[in-house]
């Protein structure tokens, strides 16, 4: 089979065009934005909190949908091949504190200016690590994850390190809170770890599903517990989390019921987490208007990925990382047309 | 040209539909040639040109604008095609698309023409996490499905209790079956 390659758009690594750029996430986009670079002559510089490329591609979704393999053979193929350097556990920050799932593994912190002074320009990929939060009551208990809490350590754990402890899922009760594609993620990777009993729960019905009818049908033939139309409304528990409070609509009219549970996973989405939110407002960046195509307002600064546009899917993430690496190279070029000597011979 | 023929084939026990093949087609083309397609249940599709030995559009055409490359890819002229679209209404794939943008009337994958040209292989086979689109001679593709479906009978085979009945790449996709499943665990909870 063939090796997956980020640097499609050329057919050979071009001539160095003397400039560095860097990208903070090695996920799809920012993978898809290095390959977009290093076909166009960029001594790119790639950074990632985590000590291995891919994002979620590797450490969210699970090894039985996308070969883990597939991705780092990727990955090493842009660095033997087009030069690209890779700065794993590093994470490029401000004075914020740290507080994603991944930081973990974090060993050296660059600053952004530290960056945007070595290099001509930053693309930031960053993702969404945050995962959004139920709100309610007993949240905060042992053995309540949310989505990437239950999948990152599943996926990191495997990597021979020790800072991460993947949950402990066999024989267990799980209750699973959401249908999107993580919500099915987390319980695919329950069934595969044995877990005793799993229930999912959906706020709206079957058919409103994310991840769609066909999947859920799928994890139901497969034993797991569909309850749709649910509102959870507290998690109990003295020591861990023991029990699940929810209502059903038309079930029992305000009568609330109890689900018996030693895990609750909530799957209810991320929200992107843009390293510098004081500095660097997304909200302010023109889609597609007017100046420079996902350029921030920090000149040189340019942001791609599900931290600009939220979760969203793998495709487009790639899309939003060509885009952006084709509009930060036509900045640098606008400033110094000189850089022009090596420029993308082979795209097309 | 049979010796020589290669096609691009979607290996949809692998697939996710993640999109990243319309999204590198998008990128390149303005317009996708290969169509993300979500059915009524909810499992999305990537639709493409199988680039059939024996094209229906190619003798559908009224104005014989298709025609078979060296490497078998069924390729339209843009200059000779007239846009009567009688080539979708043939086509068991449905695989080709009015124009939304550009002159030209009609849009179909072409293989990447411009990159083979280049010897580089179709972009969505370069791009796919997953290794589902292949690209290749019939007999490089059939080894690979082959060598996918070995692989699969012997994992099930090593491990009955995760792959239940079921063999090749089904299993390997599905891999926890409802027997297995009910029978192994369900009757033992933990406390």
């Amino acid at each position: 089979m063939n090796t997956m390659n980020y640097a499609f758009l050329c057919s050979a690594p071009p001539a160095p065009n003397g400039l560095k750029a860097a990208v903070v996430g090695s996920g799809p986009a920012g993978l898809s934005a290095a390959g977009w670079l290093a076909c166009a002559g960029y001594e790119v510089h790639v950074y990632d909190k985590l000590p291995k490329a891919g994002g979620l591609l590797v450490f969210g979704i699970p090894g039985f949908r996308i070969p883990a393999k597939r991705i780092e053979d990727a990955a090493e193929k842009l660095a033997a091949e087009y030069g690209v350097r890779f700065h794993f556990c590093t994470k490029i920050c401000t004075q914020d504190k740290v507080c994603e799932s991944g930081d973990e593994f974090v060993q050296e912190m660059v600053s952004l200016s530290d960056l945007l002074h070595e290099c001509a320009a930053v693309l930031i990929c960053t993702g969404s690590w945050r995962p959004r939060r139920l709100n309610i009551p007993g949240e905060d208990l042992p053995g309540v994850y949310t989505s990437l809490e239950f999948l990152f350590p599943l996926r990191a754990c495997k990597m021979a390190e020790t800072r991460v402890a993947p949950p402990q899922v066999e024989g267990r009760r799980v209750a699973v809170i959401g249908a999107g594609l993580s919500a099915v993620d987390v319980a695919q990777s329950c069934l595969r770890l044995g877990a005793g009993k799993i229930s999912m729960l959906y706020r709206k019905t079957v058919d409103d599903a994310p991840a769609g009818r066909m999947e859920i049908k799928l994890l139901r033939q497969r034993g797991v517990h569909w309850r749709e139309q649910v509102t959870p409304i507290r998690i109990t528990g003295e020591d861990r989390a023991r029990k699940l409070v929810y209502t059903q609509a038309g079930v029992d009219q305000n009568g609330e019921q109890e689900l018996d549970v030693d895990l609750v996973v909530a799957a209810i989405g991320e929200v992107p987490t843009n390293p510098f939110p004081r500095e660097l407002r997304l909200e302010d960046i023109s889609k597609d208007g007017q100046g420079w195509l996902q350029m921030t307002r920090f000149e040189g600064v340019f942001v791609a990925g599900d931290v600009l546009t939220g979760p969203s899917k793998i495709g487009r993430a790639i899309l939003s990382g060509l885009r952006a690496a084709e509009s930060l190279d036509g900045w640098i070029k606008s400033r110094d047309p000189n850089a022009d000597a090596a420029k993308e011979a082979d795209h097309g | 040209m049979a010796e020589s023929k290669k096609t691009l084939y979607i290996d949809y026990n692998l697939c996710i539909g993640c999109e990243s093949c319309e999204a590198v087609c998008g990128y390149l083309y303005g317009q996708p040639r290969i169509h993300m397609t979500r059915t009524s249940d909810g499992i999305t599709v990537p639709i493409s040109c199988h680039h059939c030995a024996n094209p229906a559009c190619l003798k559908a055409c009224n104005v014989n604008a298709f025609h078979q490359d060296e490497d078998g890819a069924v390729v339209l002229d843009p200059k000779a095609c007239v846009g009567c679209m009688v080539c979708l209404s043939v086509c068991p794939f449905a695989a080709i698309s009015h124009s939304r943008s550009g002159p030209d009337p009609v849009a179909k994958c072409d293989l990447c023409a411009v990159r083979r040209a280049k010897g580089m292989t179709p972009a969505c086979v370069e791009i796919c996490p997953c290794g589902a689109i292949l690209f290749g001679s019939p007999d490089e593709i059939e080894a690979e499905l082959r060598q996918r479906v070995a692989e699969g009978i012997v994992q099930s085979h090593m491990h009955p209790e995760r792959f239940g009945t079921q063999v090749g790449l089904r299993a390997m996709k599905k891999s926890v079956s409802v027997e297995g499943y009910a029978a192994g665990r369900k009757s033992d909870p933990e406390d």
